[in-house]
């Protein structure tokens, strides 16, 4: 058995190995760095399997009081580092874009970053989902956001991804603030930053909750900024739009996963509050239909996956709301497979024609097989039964009516209903309208494999959902 | 408890009144003189101002005093380990060995910016 932080420190000595190989070998082709690190992180993927679990959820291990190695925590690792697996696929595709991005007399300048930033971003991901101590959860967090500034603004001799960059970086340290500041509001009531103390001192009668829920509204901000939920998703279609493919890819997925992971941890001692409930009921009602209306006028599909992104916030929130974790995480898990899956065909279909939808006339024509994808990723994103994203929104409906919340089930079904409109748009650019260009579209072998993978994973999920629920609910 | 907090709140509408009223005042009372292009430059009585405000000067020397931070306040985490290390290693060497791998850390960084000339003023 292997000791639980040990795949984080690989991961990150990972991340220094490669940085090192890209400053002094000069000469190799850069993406051999890029299949360096896929294959590295699929050892560490394999190896989350043979984890010394802890035995109770969130036990610290050892004499680290701040780490756990909990079974959601080992679940999030998994999912962060397939995130990134599949994440640096796309960046392999995505690389002629960079490197015309940087004017250089050098061959493949700045390659070799793009592909070693996102290994220290997923060790961040791995640290947070373990974290149980708000001290820790800071300083992953950062190690998280600060090395998606350098990802965001990549490519920042375009002018879009310069304005991304900036945004992301003053909102994100807005952000930061906003959270150090809670942390010590509920720092100087309970005297604890460990959450299981913060538990037990909370549940103390004399103590003064309302200081303590001010802090926790507080770190709400922050975290509500990291998962894009309304009045906090400002940033999110700008930043989006702008930033590189992949990386945007990676903000929605692992960004907004590691959100709700931490959410989820530091919302269960504050959950005898009555107020807090209503507060996220009122956010999710709130993101719920910014995202959806927000989404149906967008003709740019990587803006429409941005306001796509605030919509999934509210279902999830839904689920926050409830408090069913294993209801989250499948919802997560879905949206991990169709964000990723319609992100990959849009690195490849953009650099042939553009982003817009309209780009996307004729697909169907030009290349069946990711105009078949795109077509399952919408459908999933849409919520369409015998896919993962109908059984993800179906489990957390199912949670909000057996708690009973009647105003957040009414909204969800009208706003899936509105979802549909605008992701079968794409659908029907794809498919219906002729094409511009005749000619084909070429997909490498690796990236049909990845795409061809999510495809079949997001249908087994959503006929069959049983084996990714048994692994939850143990 | 928050009885304790009214001397804050008093001396925040104080502060808001004075400078309220210091400006109320200068408007009621106060005559406005003729607008010249004199009076409205930006130093009515001194020097005519040349060239810009703010005069730009190579990025480097932000990338410069980023890595001076970021390499001197190391020194910072070294004191407090060097002062308790004897006590601490006659337990276990792990006070050792936290400190070899969080150096290497730097370590790879600093190798990282020398090689890719971010030292290097000329490049």
């Amino acid at each position: 058995m292997i000791p639980p932080p040990s795949l984080e420190i690989a991961v990150l000595v990972l991340g220094m190995v490669i940085l090192m190989l890209e400053a002094f070998a000069e000469r190799i082709d850069k993406r051999i760095l890029a299949f360096a690190t896929i294959g590295a992180l699929i050892a560490v993927l394999i190896g989350t399997w043979f984890l010394a679990p802890s035995p109770a959820q969130e036990q610290a291990t050892g004499f680290w009081s701040f780490y756990t190695a909990d079974p959601l925590s080992i679940f999030f690792k998994r999912f962060a580092l397939l995130t990134t697996i599949l994440v640096l696929i796309m960046m392999i595709d995505y690389a002629p874009v960079v490197l015309a991005s940087i004017p250089s007399t050098k061959k493949q300048t700045g390659l070799g970053e793009f592909f070693a930033i996102p290994i220290f971003t997923c060790a961040g991901l791995m640290y947070l989902v373990s974290a149980i101590d708000f001290i820790f959860i800071f300083v992953s967090l950062e190690l998280v956001t600060i090395s998606f500034y350098v990802l965001v603004s990549f490519t920042r001799h375009n002018p879009a991804t310069l304005e991304a960059g900036v945004k992301y970086l003053v909102l994100s340290a807005l952000s930061t603030a906003f959270l150090v500041y809670g942390i010590t509001w509920i720092f100087g009531v309970t005297g604890q930053t460990n959450l299981q103390r913060i538990t037990a001192a909370l549940a103390n009668p004399e103590i003064e909750r309302g200081p303590a829920l001010f802090g926790m509204v507080l770190v709400l901000v922050a975290l509500g900024f990291k998962i894009a939920a309304v009045p906090f998703q400002i940033w999110v279609p700008d930043v989006y739009q702008g930033a590189p493919t992949p990386v945007t890819a990676y903000l929605s997925v692992g960004s907004k996963a590691a959100g709700f992971v931490v959410l989820l941890r530091v919302l269960r001692p504050f959950l005898m509050l009555p107020q807090m409930e209503r507060l996220i009921v009122l956010i999710a009602l709130l993101t719920l239909l910014y995202g959806n209306l927000a989404a149906l006028p967008q003709s740019n599909l990587k803006r429409l996956l941005a306001y796509s992104s605030i919509a999934h916030a509210g279902y999830l929130l839904i689920g926050v709301a409830c408090f069913d974790g294993p209801a989250v995480t499948f919802y997560l898990v879905a949206y991990l497979l169709m964000t990723l899956l319609s992100f990959a065909v849009l690195v490849i279909v953009a650099q042939q024609t553009g982003e817009e939808i309209s780009d996307f006339d004729g697909l169907a024509k030009r290349s069946p097989f990711l105009a078949f994808a795109m077509l399952i990723a919408m459908a999933s994103l849409a919520g369409v039964p015998l896919t993962a994203g109908f059984f993800g929104k179906f489990f957390i409906f199912y949670a909000a009516i057996a708690q009973r919340q009647t105003a957040l089930v009414v909204v969800g079904v009208i706003t899936v209903a509105c979802g549909f409109y605008y992701y079968l748009k794409v659908v029907r650019a794809m498919y219906w309208q002729p094409a511009a260009k005749v000619d084909n579209i070429s997909v490498n072998v690796l990236s049909r494999l990845a795409m061809s993978a999510l495809i079949v994973a997001i249908v087994w999920l959503g006929i069959y959902p049983a084996p990714i629920l048994e692994a939850l609910r143990r | 408890m928050l009885r304790e907090y009214l001397p804050v709140l008093l001396q925040i509408i104080v502060a808001i009144g004075f400078a309220a009223s210091a400006l109320l005042v200068s408007i009621v009372v106060g005559k406005t003189g003729k607008r010249t292009g004199a009076k409205d430059s930006a130093y009515e009585c001194g020097m005519v101002p040349q060239g810009e405000g703010q005069s730009r000067f190579s990025v480097r020397f932000y990338l410069v005093a980023m890595l001076f931070i970021l390499f001197d306040l190391e020194i910072v985490f070294m004191y407090p380990w060097a002062v308790v290390y004897k006590e601490a290693i006659a337990q276990s060497s792990l006070v050792f060995w936290s400190m070899l791998s969080f150096i290497s850390i730097l370590m790879v960084g600093y190798v990282y910016a020398l090689k890719k000339g971010a030292l290097d003023w000329k490049k």
